[in-house]
């Protein structure tokens, strides 16, 4: 044992020091004596016996130092050992090498998503200080998660919190056109309370963040410009701040430039101020909240006064969870972001898991197999005289190095699934702004390398431990009971854990094969889209707006090859607008319902070939000047129409439906309105708009998606 | 090639001694050492001591305390197995070192 005796003596260097320190002493004291029975002087004799040692701290010194040369060299010589088995078995290592690689890898790229939504903290000062607002609802509707509010709840928050500094941002970022000097440029704006910067804790690199008065209705319009729109566009101009800029067809004075490399969790090329009101967008729950805690505040306080002011609030107002409770509660930021992501995020963290158990039983097998055939080289090597443990520790360091050499294939295979899986993923899914494999993930990495290490290794060991020297040097094989045992129960183990994956993989596969070839409800075998900008101060008009749909359309089926094109407020898979109107017939007569509503140009429905189930299409007569007419689908008609004949019904004050079509998908992934389930929606001519102006303003205030549809061969790719 | 230096040869003058006497504290090996070869070898006390540390930590000799003549305390050594294996193999490169340097003092 005498490696672990170096070892130890590395740890314990007190005590060796001590003992070195009285062997020394006792050899100087021997020559002392010596020297006096030769008849020296006392002074004689022990300045003798000190010149012949010469420095006793020298020697000490060196002799330490043989322990520390001794402990690596044996390291050393156990670790070429292991490379030359592992070298002449090129089969064996390069198999646990890839598996090993493989599973390690997933697993940390996973654990860098892990990682990334929920143990980074954020990149703001002081994130602990930073929140978001959840609402926890029993009774009636249960729901528990963040909470969205509206332009009069927003107020309360403003005005009677007064422990939290609070900001809201509108949506996602949206389409606008840039106009600046020359250039003109599609980009993506952001809606920003005012304070949304100081929430971050983000400081303009020029300029300032929007006072409370460019946040108020109908307040001087500004804009705040993110650094690399900056750089690129303003060609980094130290004098842009004061500047004006036409955004929307409207002239903005950009009041701010961002930092580098700030990244605000709304992340847009241009922000403008939100000013929130009551109605229009402010009257319904279209805000996302995140907060700051003030300076000698705490959070059970501000959730107090959050939970006072809203409850304040709904009095004033038609409770809409009337017979439930509802308690408002604020969660970091952090959290917050992910908690849609969570459960997606560990669940898959577990399937890795058990993918790198499979990984290691799998091994464990292969090395047992690989111990019995060197067994006899075992037994040699024990009866020459190695100790038990020597042979142990020899494949304990067999089996680091392999895990070793893995860890390290690993890191640049879960780099590699990483980008893969990242490109996969829809831009602006993960609420971060990158994944990186930073320290804490290639730490990870190494931990579960050394884990499998172990985990694998642990019963070759035990094995070896079991090396029976007679029967083994007798008869050069292997018929031990207990590696039998050992063995089936390694083997039982294995397939009881394959059975769980194989059988949840084959349940995920099956379950997502069934969703992809789920029909979406319209047909996109050739059909061409592009998005464009309308929020623009150009097509207020409505004569103008008009104009442009007709002779874009008129365009577009003029293109060879063209055989239809319509445009749209929204297309399938995207998230439509959401508006009430009043029913006077079915189960809910009399009351206002939601729907998804949806602006089209007659011909959407050809164009994707969305069926027409009864009734009729859009027309060119349908005007702002003939009866408003409406289209519902199916499952508008299934739920608030049953058992009637939709077509020739009238909803809100004169909106008559002529036709019912089919139901299409409204969102990618998986969620409540697609694919499984759908929403109703009703489709509103895109023309008919201009009658009502705040509708319209709604309608311009998004984009619009034109499709067009090829036929024949040669354009489309 | 056997392998020699000098570490080796004081190995071996060290491994040597103890077969000859059974246990010895370094003091008595410098004392042995220098008697024996009629004073014609002197250790330097300095370094038999790191010497006697690697063999031990390598496991050739093994050591304990005990009292001396003088009723002193010393940490005494003696072979152990391997150590005597050691012993033969050193002796032996001993003898090719002393054959080599010998044919090439003679070499005309």
């Amino acid at each position: 044992m005498s490696w672990v005796r170096r070892i130890a003596n590395l740890f314990s260097r007190e005590d060796v020091d001590r003992e070195i320190d009285a062997e020394l002493r006792a050899h100087i004291e021997m020559r002392i004596e010596d020297n006096l029975a030769a008849g020296m002087t006392k002074e004689e004799a022990r300045r003798d016996a000190l010149v012949r040692f010469g420095s006793r701290s020298a020697t000490k010194e060196k002799v330490a130092g043989i322990d520390a040369a001794l402990a690596l060299e044996s390291l050393w010589l156990d670790l070429r050992f292991a490379l030359r088995q592992l070298v002449r078995s090129p089969g064996f290592t390069v198999t646990v090498i890839i598996t090993l690689a493989l599973a390690i890898g997933a697993n940390t790229a996973i654990f860098s998503i892990v990682n990334a939504l929920m143990l980074k903290s954020l990149p703001y000062p002081h994130p602990e200080r930073m929140g978001a607002i959840f609402a926890r609802i029993t009774g009636g509707d249960p729901f528990n998660g963040r909470t969205w509010i509206d332009g009069s709840q927003w107020e309360a928050l403003r005005d009677n919190v007064p422990s939290l500094v609070a900001a809201v941002s509108g949506g996602t970022a949206a389409g606008v056109n840039l106009q600046a000097g020359q250039r003109v440029q599609y980009l993506h704006a952001g809606r920003i309370s005012a304070h949304y910067f100081d929430v971050l804790g983000i400081r303009p690199a020029a300029g300032r963040n929007f006072t409370e008065t460019e946040d108020r209705s109908h307040g001087p319009k500004s804009a705040i410009v993110s650094y690399g729109l900056w750089r690129t566009t303003f060609g980094a101009d130290r004098d842009l701040v004061g500047q004006s800029i036409l955004l929307k067809g409207e002239p903005y004075t950009v009041v701010g430039v961002l930092p580098e490399g700030s990244t605000p969790p709304l992340n847009a090329d241009i922000y403008t101020a939100l000013q929130p009101s009551r109605d229009g967008e402010g009257g319904g729950t279209n805000f996302e909240v995140i907060t700051r805690l003030k300076d000698g505040a705490n959070w059970q306080q501000a959730d107090a006064e959050l939970n006072r002011a809203w409850a304040t609030w709904a009095a004033g107002r038609n409770d809409r969870h009337t017979g439930s409770h509802v308690t408002y509660y604020s969660v970091p930021l952090k959290q917050g972001q992910a908690a849609q992501l969570r459960p997606k995020a560990l669940a898959l963290m577990l399937a890795a898991g058990l993918i790198l158990f499979i990984a290691c039983a799998n091994l464990a097998g292969l090395t047992l197999v690989r111990m019995a055939r060197r067994t006899p080289e075992m037994a040699t090597r024990l009866a020459l005289g190695a100790s038990r443990w020597q042979i142990e520790r020899q494949l304990w360091v067999e089996n680091l190095v392999l895990a070793m050499v893995s860890g390290l294939a690993a890191v640049g295979v879960g780099y590699a699934a990483l980008r893969g899986l990242l490109s996969l993923l829809p831009v602006g899914f993960l609420p971060v702004a990158s994944v990186p494999l930073e320290g804490r993930v290639l730490g990870f990495t190494l931990l579960v390398a050394v884990l499998t290490s172990v985990l694998f290794g642990m019963l070759p060991a035990y094995a070896a431990r079991k090396v029976d020297l007679r029967s083994s040097m007798a008869s050069r094989s292997v018929s031990g009971g207990d590696r039998l045992h050992l063995l089936q129960a390694l083997i039982a183990g294995e397939v009881a854990l394959t059975v769980v994956l194989l059988a949840g993989a084959g349940l995920l596969i099956r379950t997502l094969v069934h969703l992809q070839t789920l029909p979406p409800g319209f047909n996109a075998a050739g059909v061409m889209t592009a998005k464009a900008s309308l929020d623009d101060a150009r097509y207020h008009d409505p004569a103008v707006f008009n104009r442009l749909l007709a002779s874009s359309i008129l365009a577009m089926k003029r293109i060879p090859g063209v055989s239809n094109a319509a445009v749209g407020l929204t297309l399938p898979y995207e998230r439509a607008l959401n508006d009430s109107v009043a029913m006077h017939d079915g189960p809910q007569a009399g009351q206002d319902v939601q729907t998804n509503v949806v602006y089209v140009t007659p011909g959407y429905f050809d164009t994707l070939q969305i069926p027409l189930l009864q009734g009729r299409d859009f027309n060119g007569a349908d005007g702002p000047s003939t009866q408003p007419v409406a289209l519902v689908n199916r499952t508008f008609a299934e739920k608030f129409l049953p058992g009637t004949n939709p077509v020739g019904r009238t909803l809100s004050k004169n909106l008559m439906v002529v036709g019912v079509v089919g139901d299409i998908q409204l969102s990618s992934g998986l969620n409540p309105v697609a694919p499984l389930q759908n929403e109703e929606t009703i489709y509103m001519p895109a023309a008919g708009e201009s009658s009502n102006a705040q509708r319209r303003a709604r309608l311009v205030s998004a984009q619009l998606d034109c499709a067009h549809c090829w036929t024949g061969g040669g354009v489309e790719g | 090639m056997a392998k020699n230096d000098l570490q080796g040869t004081l190995d071996l003058l060290v491994l040597k001694t103890l077969s000859q006497t059974g246990k010895l504290h370094g003091y008595g090996i410098v004392v042995h050492i220098q008697r024996a070869s009629d004073d014609l070898l002197s250790v330097e006390e300095g370094s038999l001591y790191p010497a006697l540390h690697r063999m031990e930590q390598s496991g050739l000799i093994a050591s304990e305390w005990a009292l001396t003549e003088t009723n002193r305390k010393a940490k005494y050594y003696r072979l152990c197995p391997a150590g005597k294996k050691q012993l033969l193999e050193a002796e032996k490169n001993f003898e090719h070192l002393v054959k080599g340097v010998r044919a090439i003092l003679r070499y005309a």
